[in-house]
């Protein structure tokens, strides 16, 4: 049974949470808020916490000039050119993993885990010279080829725990009822999976997203995604910040939507399915 | 419907197909990860800078290795990485279980409250940076503003700008964006924690501190062991918010080895010695995760 | 004994490098040839070149009158503006792969030498010498000898030119009865470094409209802002990086930790305990928009802030309350007879040898860096106004233009007692160099290291570096680089 706490301990409870929530929400409320007011309330001091609300930051860096809304097309291509590409990699070798006893499985799941650990910068100065050599500097494809050092592993142990929870005596059934493994694997464990399939993959798409430090070498400024965008603001014309607000901003719906859909499924995909939610 | 027997060929193909259904993860993964390493391993071995030749010069034996500790400041940079490392970790799990503890004593509301609880992690690592940089503005920034208020004391060259605080303040971003992830993780935890041992040990008379400690708390270490070791690898990688925040500064004060690494390599295209500086990172990371790999993943099957 | 075999290897690198640049420039050469057989001038020839610059003040202006460029010639001009390191990671990328990533880029004078030794961009001797409208004798040869040559070529012209100055406050000055800085400096007695410093401790924590004032406001920003502005004072009080460079024969160990250099930087550490104690991460806008907040007495910095700080912040167009109360003058000098040295800068642009429009670009560049598009630039109203960095003495004389920036007559005695080959010398491996350097002062700044301290620690790094470098001892190439052999350039070239 579970009892609620009531009176004084369940004031006191509230309180602390309220804390909570104004210490974690509190930023980016301020954040949209700066997105929001005239620019010339940005800094006053005391700061300003009722103001005239304005679309003009999101206008400038979306509509017109909207610069900003290149970018925005160039995130979605690039992280859902990163999730789609990593799934006929991943997708196999998960059920692989799920499926059969092997030599080695401990060693590969840890090298798995392992590359999701590595310092991404290591990778940045090879393939900054190396993508300039292949003549692939500022492309789409050099980007969603780098992001799949994280996305490939990092979906593997995700689905290979998704692939676990679909028992593999429907399958066994199926092949004794004279399907193929492949057809068995399609007719019956991929519709079952399917969800953990879409998940892994949104979760894919969000790392993809908010990655910044592959685009920061290998775009330019055709290819540059909301982050960089919002790194430019600052490096070229000194803080304009109600325009790296706005920016940024539309930079945080994306994932936050998927995560208030995903729900039950955060904390797998933030642990990368080594602990199941 | 009738037993058909397996194909002639299911025996061999049935031993090969595990292997081939990993093969093509593993051949992209090393092909990603081979060159950069390879890369780096023979160029760690030459000098190469980009502002005076645009191909390697000679081979230099040693000598980049010996110069990542001569003429950067990479004992600093390791320094400040760990302390970031270790010191942000803890803050977080333990912040992360007490609100953990707050999310599971079962008020209403609180489903919401959770859901809520999870946006500073949904944010990209970079804009979390701009963030902070906006609250931290010396003179009018809500946080300034607000120690200010309170009588404490900020330093006049700003929060970024002081030695002392630089690298407490790039923590601090971080601690907002990953303790709700400890919480959630941890809350997870605590859920599965069975009911009926909490009701055991409550009838043997075990309440509060000691209900946690000598039984919930042993059973959230599986999960918590390892949600500690991501994010201390996380922490150790840290880049996006040095970058944003202070890029490294001022002087070394909160420069760590990744951005060190950025430097060498991407301002000032010292490629040799940017290579060296990459296999010893190389290194201590794979000391670092094969050790934890070993305590934390030790009684798992697969 | 390896020291013969390095040599060896870098000059067979160079000279490769050279080789090639000559076949690129003989295509380009081609290529031109064709193209003068056909009307130039023929709007809509359909082609395009791709433009990468900074996000400097020159740059908005450029990008407002491009047009004209194409009205004129039919060529569509594409620009992108990058930051300061992220232009160098792309043009670094550009030039390593020999992707055509831009067809005219922006070169900073520190990277021109790299770029043309390496064989990244080509030498404009030919075109300049081909298309006498080009003018070059109007340029200021102090501006061409600091910022375009590198080994005897022209391999860049300049879009915009600064030198340093003073900005201060007109009506704080009278209030306190302090003498107007001088506004030439070939009659500055008196206006020494220790005077500056006695106005600005004379300004500190002076009441003015209700605001506390701060003496001055410096630079702090590692590596490279605190550099630019550093290396003014220090070159004014003598300092040298190395022991022999720009002249012949090149010799890089490092002077740096000299008592000249030691003296500078108690003195700019001086300087900075009388500015806001932020300024410590200061980078170049910032000290420039402190200054238009109203609460600073002097400053000094590159000439362009001699505009920018009418805006209230950083290219914003509003103008600042200090707008109607700026005074400029010329830097102080360390002593009365010692010699001035001031600092040149900015930026330049060139054409990289993968780019396959060079006559194009060549088109380009004559356009932007002629009279006609630096002087509309100078007339856009736009931001307040903003864009006074000539390269060309002609525009300095210019009544319409001297109408809008008053003091361009002492801008132009600035630039022509300017040397940015000594200032910042454009060694190859310029950026490292400046790295290690830009920290250690910064760390003086901080006070975790005595300025003693901070110079001796650069020394030893820079020691480090240029034998890893291999140009200590240097057994490349040298080249008399002085002023007189570059104005002995520009005679040839304009054929006179």
């Amino acid at each position: 049974m579970v009892t609620r706490p009531t009176g004084l301990r369940a004031l006191l409870l509230y309180l602390a949470l309220g804390l909570v929530l104004v210490f974690f929400l509190g930023p980016i409320l301020w954040f949209l808020a700066l997105a929001l007011r005239p620019p010339e309330t940005a800094f006053l001091n005391p700061p300003q916490f009722t103001f005239t609300p304005t679309l003009d930051a999101f206008r400038y860096t979306f509509v017109e000039p909207g610069a900003n809304a290149k970018q925005l097309l160039n995130s979605i291509v690039v992280a859902g050119g990163a999730t789609l590409l990593n799934v006929p990699f991943a997708l196999p070798a998960a059920y692989s993993l799920s499926r059969y006893r092997m030599r080695g499985k401990r060693q590969i799941m840890l090298w798995y885990i392992g590359l999701l650990m590595a310092p991404p910068v290591v990778f940045l100065i090879p393939y900054f010279i190396f993508m300039s050599r292949l003549r692939l500097n500022g492309t789409y494809v050099s980007m969603i080829v780098m992001m799949q050092t994280i996305t490939i592993p990092f979906s593997i142990w995700l689905l290979k725990g998704f692939f676990d929870e679909v028992p593999f005596e429907l399958e066994e059934a199926a092949q004794v009822d004279g399907a193929r493994w492949w057809q068995a694997l399609t007719g019956i464990t991929l519709p079952l999976a399917l969800p953990g399939i879409i998940v892994t993959s949104m979760f894919a798409f969000v790392f993809s997203w908010n990655n910044a430090v592959f685009p920061l070498v290998l775009s330019n400024q055709r290819t540059a995604t909301l982050p960089i965008g919002t790194l430019s603001f600052f490096a070229t014309t000194g803080a304009t910040w109600n325009y790296i607000a706005a920016t940024a901003i539309v930079a945080m719906v994306p994932p936050m939507l998927i995560f208030l859909l995903l729900g039950r499924y955060i904390v797998r995909g933030l642990t990368f399915g080594a602990v199941k939610g | 419907m009738s037993v058909q027997p397996p194909p002639a060929t299911g025996e061999t193909r049935g031993r090969a197909l595990p292997y081939l259904l990993i093969a093509p993860s593993i051949v992209a993964l090393l092909a990603l990860i081979i060159y950069p390493l390879l890369f780096s391993l023979v160029n760690s071995f030459k000098l190469w800078n980009l502002q005076t030749s645009p191909a390697p010069l000679m081979w230099v034996g040693l000598q980049n290795y010996r110069t990542v500790f001569t003429t950067t400041p990479f004992n600093e940079a390791l320094r400040n990485t760990l302390l970031l490392s270790v010191i942000g970790t803890a803050v977080e799990f333990c912040f992360g279980m007490a609100i953990a503890l707050l999310l599971n004593s079962h008020l209403r509301g609180m489903s919401v409250a959770r859901a809520l609880l999870i946006m500073p992690t949904t944010i990209a690592p970079i804009v979390v940076g701009f963030l902070f940089r906006y609250m931290y503005y010396e003179g009018s920034g809500l946080i300034p503003w607000l120690l200010t208020s309170l009588h404490i004391p900020v330093p006049p060259q700003g929060l970024l700008g002081s030695p002392t605080t630089a690298l407490a303040a790039i923590g601090l971003a971080d601690v907002w964006q990953w303790t709700p992830f400890f919480a959630i993780v941890l809350y997870a935890g605590l859920l599965s924690v069975p009911d009926d041992v909490v009701e055991a040990a409550r009838v043997d008379g075990a309440a509060g501190w000691q209900l946690f400690s000598r039984i919930t708390f042993p059973l959230l270490w599986r999960t918590a062991v390892v949600v500690i070791m991501l994010r201390f690898m996380q922490l150790f990688n840290m880049f996006d918010l040095v970058l944003v925040l202070t890029r490294g500064g001022p002087g070394t004060s909160s420069r760590t080895l990744s951005y060190n690494l950025y430097l060498e390599g991407l301002n000032n295209y010292n490629i040799g010695v940017a290579a060296a500086m990459t296999w010893i990172i190389v290194i201590l990371v794979t000391v670092i995760v094969n050790l934890y790999i070993i305590a934390a993943f030790r009684n798992w099957e697969w | 004994m390896t020291a013969p075999r390095r040599t060896l290897d870098r000059r067979d690198l160079l000279k490769a490098a050279g080789g090639a640049a000559g076949v690129l420039a003989a295509r380009s050469a081609g290529t031109a040839a064709a193209q003068d057989a056909t009307p130039a001038a023929a709007p809509s020839t359909g082609k395009s070149i791709r433009v990468l610059v900074v996000g400097d003040p020159f740059q908005f202006s450029l990008e407002k009158i491009k047009d004209d460029f194409t009205a004129k010639t039919g060529i569509a001009v594409e620009m992108e503006n990058l930051a300061y390191d992220a232009l160098n990671a792309r043009l670094a990328t550009s030039f390593i792969s020999g992707t055509p990533d831009a067809d005219v880029v922006n070169v900073d004078q520190m990277w021109s030498g790299q770029y043309s030794d390496n064989g990244w961009i080509v030498p404009l001797d030919d075109f300049i010498k081909r298309d006498k409208d080009v003018d070059i004798k109007d340029f200021i040869p102090e501006v061409l000898y600091s910022l375009n040559t590198w080994r005897g070529h022209v391999v860049t012209l300049p879009i915009a030119a600064y030198g340093q100055g003073v900005v201060y406050r007109k009506d704080i000055f009278e209030a306190n009865k302090i003498d107007p800085v001088p506004t030439d400096p070939a009659s500055t007695k008196g206006w020494t470094w220790d005077k500056y410093k006695e106005v600005v401790s004379g300004l500190q924590g002076k009441q003015v409209d209700g605001k506390t004032l701060f003496g001055t406001v410096v630079c702090g920003a590692q590596p490279v802002p605190i550099v630019h502005m550093y290396t003014q004072l220090s070159a004014s009080f003598g300092t040298r990086w190395f022991k022999q460079f720009p002249n012949a024969p090149w010799d890089f160990t490092p002077t740096i930790n000299s008592e000249e250099n030691v003296k500078a930087l108690g003195f700019y550490k001086d300087l900075y305990d009388l500015s806001p104690p932020e300024s410590i991460n200061y980078v170049w806008f910032d000290a420039g928009t402190r200054f238009s907040q109203g609460d600073i007495g002097l400053f000094y910095w590159w000439t362009p802030y001699f505009y920018l700080v009418k805006n209230d912040g950083y290219m914003t167009g509003k103008p600042s309350v200090v707008q109607d109360k700026l005074g400029y003058g010329v830097l102080p000098k360390l002593s009365d007879d010692a010699p001035q040295t001031t600092s040149l800068g900015g930026w330049s642009l060139g054409i990289p040898s993968s780019s396959a429009n060079h006559e194009e670009a060549w088109q380009f560049i004559k356009w932007a860096t002629g009279v006609e598009a630096q002087k509309k630039m100078a007339l856009l109203p736009d931001y307040n106004y903003q864009f006074s960095d000539f390269a060309r003495a002609s525009l300095y004389s210019d009544p319409e233009i001297a109408k809008i920036y008053p003091y361009l007559d002492m801008q132009l005695k600035i630039m022509q007692q300017g040397n940015g080959k000594i200032v910042r010398p454009p060694a190859p491996g310029y950026t490292t160099l400046e790295g290690v350097y830009g920290l250690q002062l910064n760390q003086a700044l901080s006070g975790a290291l005595s300025p003693a301290d901070a110079l001796k620690t650069t020394e030893s790094l820079w020691q480090n570096i240029l034998a890893g470098l291999l140009l200590v001892p240097y057994s490349g190439q040298s080249y008399d680089d002085t002023l007189e052999n570059t104005k002995a350039l520009i005679e040839q070239l304009a054929g006179s």
